[in-house]
């Protein structure tokens, strides 16, 4: 390709890249140093990015501070998981029926969808809790694992729904004239083509699920076993004083099952999967 | 191929609309078994439409299709027993070349043995054996076609369909996939049903051309036939490269076999057409194709015309060119005419090769001996 930018058009683009890059990564920057300073001075004045005093101490001392800490992490990791496993049972069929079946007030519906995901989860979470109650299950897993799944079925729906589209109609014809099912098609044509859609969205509703899942959390759960991360580190809170280090080092070790479940899952998102299936 | 029967389709009455737009008329149609029938008409006339109501893609609105004798209006593609092959390919691109060809039969449940008996069968008529394993995307269009191929005949259908199949290869490839086609057509034996918007793919491949326009059919009946034999002005203008040219004339005389008419320019020539239902003073429509005008003139009825463009194509020469009062005239003569644009020349036609039309479109009919056309078939 021939270079198509000045000189002085790449400085521009990449300093804007770097400015932008400094503003999302400098907190968790500044979050890896605390969590390698002695608690007494991470307020150090004057502020001093490296020190000689440095340690991995809070690493080890947070699992005493706070004993359910590999607990928490764990409610974490299940609660998204699940969250995302039962999203993906509504967002896949759901998104499929919309994307491929005419039917009276589809548009409408899809539109409602959308609506709820703009009222957002904070405004609701009062009749939310009556729900809860009526049904039993505050105080349980469900009661984060329900909420957290209806809440990113509509982004999920709209994501899969565009894949879906994308795949062509052709591709379905062709497998009912050779006789097979809906079913059929789905599982052995429709889901293997529409892959990499389908780990974009589980990527996007395991995030979402880790993220949102402290309102619910705090709301609906009292009980200290089934407490995920974001709760669990209140207990970093102490009557005196906060450990600032430790909920650090906690927070950091926290994200990692999400980089972990994206670099597992990211080799999928391949493109081009459907090369060779039509005429381009 | 088991023998007997097999693949005779009749379309009775047969209609589609979608909402309230009606995009096939009742359409009568009988395709007999073994036979290939091309649907071609231009963009947009229910071409796809008419294959995949047959294919039961797409449902009727009205009428019965017949397959062998039994209605299959609500039977689903397989029940019918006939396989398509789609406008795009559509292979599915996360299974081998095998897989693709073995779908319907794993659809069918068909054990490992049985199925690869079945695609080494399939794989070998299209020479597809030493690509069974490759995906589609590392294949080539021509490739990618015969998978589409063999997908469609592994289970051995007794109707084929096929919509536009050769639409996006290239001009040697389609001439080569078109060869293989009819070879296969000669050696499965069952009827096929082919459409296309291509006059040549039309002309070589077809037993019998169907010609459609706006959901109705025109015309039915050999390549030659319509060739020799339009039934009108629509089908006249559509079958024959470059199209027929079309003329303006006025109704002289009605005799026995004959019609006279009057040229544009005044010259007057007797038609041998039967002119039931003309009247002296009609205006009528001539057509003459482009390779029956012969430039100078001799014998029969003459035009004086104006080239314009003068294309030499080695062998021949096309040139376009007017009359008089502005009707373009397209000629086709030999490789060394002596034309130039802007000199008006003289342009004769025998008039045992002309066409005249009714104002509504209608041919008369003309006295060619089709039976001299057969015997060459
Ligand atoms: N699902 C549909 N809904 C509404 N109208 C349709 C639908 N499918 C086809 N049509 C209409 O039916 C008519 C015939 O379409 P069809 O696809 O059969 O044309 P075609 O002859 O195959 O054209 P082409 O040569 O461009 O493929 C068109 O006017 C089209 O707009
Ligand atoms: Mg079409």
């Amino acid at each position: 390709m021939i270079n198509r930018y000045k000189w002085w058009e790449l400085v521009i683009i990449y300093t804007g890249m770097a400015l932008f890059l400094a503003f999302i990564l400098a907190p968790f920057a500044e979050a890896f140093m605390v969590s390698l300073r002695p608690l007494e001075k991470v307020f150090r004045v004057p502020y001093r990015f490296l020190t000689e005093d440095m340690t991995i101490r809070p690493y080890i001392d947070m699992w005493t501070s706070v004993p359910g800490l590999w607990r928490y992490i764990l409610n974490s990791f299940f609660i998204s998981c699940a969250v995302t496993v039962l999203a993906l049972l509504c967002i896949i069929p759901a998104a499929y029926s919309f994307a491929r079946f005419e039917y009276r007030f589809r548009n409408g519906i899809l539109t409602a969808f959308l609506a709820v995901n703009m009222v957002g989860a904070a405004v609701l979470i009062i009749p939310l809790y009556k729900l809860m109650l009526s049904l039993g299950l505050l105080n349980t897993y469900w009661a984060m694992i329900i909420p957290g799944a209806a809440f990113s079925v509509p982004t999920g729906i709209f994501l899969m729904r565009s894949y879906f589209l994308r795949i062509p109609r052709e591709l379905e014809d062709a497998a009912y004239v050779d006789g097979a099912s809906r079913l059929y098609t789905l599982r052995r044509v429709i889901l293997p083509v529409a892959l990499p859609g389908i780990m974009v969205v589980t990527i996007a509703t395991f995030i979402a699920a880790y993220a949102q899942q402290f309102l619910f959390a705090l709301t609906f759960n009292s009980v200290t076993e089934y407490h995920p991360l974001p709760v669990g580190l209140y207990q970093f809170f102490g009557r005196e004083r906060v450990l600032w280090n430790e909920l650090m080092a906690a927070s950091l070790v926290g994200i990692l099952p999400v980089l972990f479940v994206y670099v597992f899952l990211q080799k999928y998102i391949v493109a081009g999967l459907t090369a060779g299936a039509v005429k381009e | 191929m088991t023998g007997g029967p097999m693949g005779h389709l009749k379309l009775t009455a047969v209609t589609k609309s979608f909402g309230t737009a009606q995009v096939i008329k009742p359409t009568d149609l009988e395709i007999e078994d073994g036979a290939f029938t091309v649907f071609v008409g231009p963009s947009g006339c229910g071409k796809s439409t008419m294959l995949r109501m047959i294919a039961g893609l797409e449902e009727i609105t009205s009428g019965t299709i017949e397959i062998d004798g039994k209605v299959v209006n609500d039977l689903a593609p397989v029940k019918r027993g006939i396989s398509m092959v789609f406008q795009s390919y559509a292979l599915y691109p996360h299974m081998s070349v095998f897989e693709n060809i073995a779908f319907p039969l794993r659809v069918a449940r068909l054990d490992q043995a049985r199925v690869d008996a079945l695609v080494a069968k399939a794989a070998a008529v299209l020479k597809l054996e030493d690509r069974l394993h490759h995906r589609p995307g590392e294949l080539s269009g021509g490739q990618r076609q015969r998978v589409a191929i063999g997908r469609a005949i592994v289970r051995e259908p007794s109707v084929f369909l096929f919509d536009e199949p050769l639409s996006n290869l290239d001009a040697a490839l389609r001439a080569e996939m078109r060869v293989e086609l009819s070879r296969l057509h000669k050696r499965l034996g069952n009827t096929m049903i082919y459409v296309t918007h291509d006059q040549v793919e039309a002309m070589t491949m077809a037993d019998k051309i169907v010609v459609l326009r706006d959901g109705m059919v025109e015309q039915v009946g050999t390549p030659l036939e319509l060739y020799h034999r339009p039934a009108n002005r629509f089908v006249a203008g559509f079958i024959g490269n470059p199209n027929m040219n079309f003329l303006d004339v006025t109704c002289r005389a009605v005799a026995e076999g004959a019609v006279r008419i009057a040229l544009p320019d005044g010259a007057e020539a007797e038609i041998p057409v039967a002119g039931a239902g003309v009247a002296a003073g009609d205006a009528l429509t001539l057509g003459i194709r482009p390779d029956d005008l012969t430039i100078g003139g001799s014998a029969g009825a003459q035009l004086t015309i104006v080239p314009e463009v003068v294309e030499r194509l080695g062998n021949q020469t096309v040139i376009y060119t007017a009359t008089e009062n502005g009707t373009p005239v397209c000629v086709v003569g030999g490789g060394f005419e002596d034309v130039r644009p802007g000199q008006p020349c003289a342009a004769g036609f025998d008039p045992g090769d002309a066409h005249l039309f009714r104002p509504d479109g209608a041919a008369l009919g003309r006295t060619i001996d089709l039976g001299r056309l057969a015997e060459l078939a």
